[in-house]
């Protein structure tokens, strides 16, 4: 069926298959830092936000979005111009193997878009759902207040 | 994947939704927030219907009480400054031990009610408050409490043409006191044992409890042994005391990946004497 969504800021016609899941479709039609992770619910590397909420693309099927608006990694920043969230993570060294960054960074702006001067508290209840099996979550969570930070002076 | 779905409604009225329920039948799946269908792969599936836009989405203060609407997210039910405060916070509290935010922010008040797991959080806060949940279907509208609504499945309970459409809390009168309290492995792993009290009159003397277990069997129950040991009683730490082993004593269960049925039955006892001491503690 015909799946019409705005992605980034565009709006989107898709062919998709109403039963398949939202991850599936995102990484065909090429957003690739929707990571495929535990494909279960648990790990939140697929995280993105939906009508500016964090939700799971893994658990969601693609029919579910008709209509609705999607932000993914790709719609924050590029290799040439970072959101000041993803500067954050870099001049904190939040990022080791990389592979839970994009959903840290979509949750984290969930939250900053909701609360833009977030205690630690905050920021580890927004983050409740990503995993990170590298960084033992410490220099996210700073990298989440310096963002806040220089965003919100 | 469900591999034969074809085609998903969006219908914008409860009377669109019960039209398409009734001449799809069988083959038709009701999406909420999604969060288990996703995971499904049954082929008798041939078609979707997304229930999230027909309104029922908002938190309604009515009378002493509230009317939540089946689209509720339970991550707006977490967030409530009102349901924080209502009965111990009790059922901002279990919407919030749901698995993560992202899982709370799609998973909805009337998905989560219909599509109980054992480990499913908030049905025991609707046991201890007694909610009754608004059913309507073709043939009209009616309620059920609690107690009936998870006697058996509440799949069971509703028509094929039926949708959960609210749920209704009364705050109880007089003076009352409610607590929740989940016990898992991690912040988001599934509940080892969850338990909602509410208790109603004062420390000297409980004019009535309820008490209710989840994550112990196929649906959430209440301990009634246990709630009649309060009744009148003053609530003393040997009164709790007597409540928790006896509602240890009225719990079936069994182990499985996450605990073994022993350590289960210890932590109920333990856990429902918590959660009573906590209520008790905010009586006056």
């Amino acid at each position: 069926m015909q799946i019409h969504v705005e992605v980034n800021g565009k709006r989107l016609t898709w062919e998709a298959h109403p039963g398949e899941s939202l991850l599936s479709v995102l990484r065909r039609e090429g957003f690739l830092s929707v990571k495929r992770g535990c494909e279960e619910g648990d790990c939140g590397a697929c995280t993105i936000l939906l009508d500016g909420r964090s939700a799971r693309a893994c658990l969601l099927l693609s029919a579910q979005v008709e209509g609705r608006r999607i932000t993914t990694l790709e719609g924050l920043g590029n290799a040439d111009r970072l959101h000041p969230l993803q500067q954050a993570f870099v001049d904190s060294g939040a990022v080791q193997c990389g592979f839970c960054t994009p959903g840290m960074v979509l949750s984290a702006k969930a939250l900053l878009d909701r609360v833009p001067r977030p205690d630690e508290e905050q920021v580890r209840e927004a983050l409740d759902g990503n995993l990170c099996r590298c960084t033992g979550y410490k220099k996210i969570i700073e990298a989440v207040l310096l963002a806040a930070q220089r965003m919100n002076p | 994947m469900l591999p034969n779905a074809k085609t998903c409604f969006y219908p914008r009225s409860p009377a669109e939704a019960f039209r398409i329920l009734k001449e799809s039948g069988p083959r038709l799946l009701i999406l909420a927030g999604g969060t288990t269908a996703a995971l499904s792969n049954d082929p008798k599936i041939e078609a979707l219907m997304d229930i999230t836009r027909l309104g029922h989405d908002t938190i309604e203060p009515i009378g002493t009480g509230f009317r939540l609407g089946c689209n509720v997210r339970l991550q707006d039910l977490a967030e409530s400054a009102a349901l924080q405060e209502f009965c111990g916070g009790m059922v901002a509290q279990a919407a919030g031990a749901v698995g993560s935010r992202p899982i709370r922010n799609a998973a909805t008040v009337g998905g989560n009610a219909v599509q109980v797991f054992r480990w499913s959080d908030p049905p025991v806060a609707w046991l201890a408050l007694n909610a009754r949940f608004e059913i309507e279907g073709p043939a009209g509208a009616r309620s059920l409490g609690a107690d009936e609504f998870y006697a058996r499945h509440p799949r069971q309970a509703l028509d094929a043409a039926e949708l959960v459409l609210g749920v209704r809390l009364e705050r109880p009168e007089g003076p009352h006191a409610g607590a929740f309290s989940k016990l898992a492995r991690t912040a988001f792993d599934l509940a080892i044992v969850d338990v909602a009290v509410l208790l109603l009159g004062s420390r000297e003397s409980c004019q009535g409890a309820r008490i209710a277990i989840g994550a112990t069997r196929t649906l959430p129950w209440r301990a009634a042994r246990a709630e009649e040991r309060l009744r009148g009683q003053p609530l003393t730490a040997e009164a709790l005391a007597d409540a928790a082993r006896l509602a240890r004593e009225d719990t079936q269960t069994a182990g499985d990946a996450r605990t073994s049925a022993e350590y289960r039955l210890q932590m109920v006892e333990v856990m429902v004497r918590r959660t009573l001491q906590q209520a008790a503690d905010r009586l006056r």
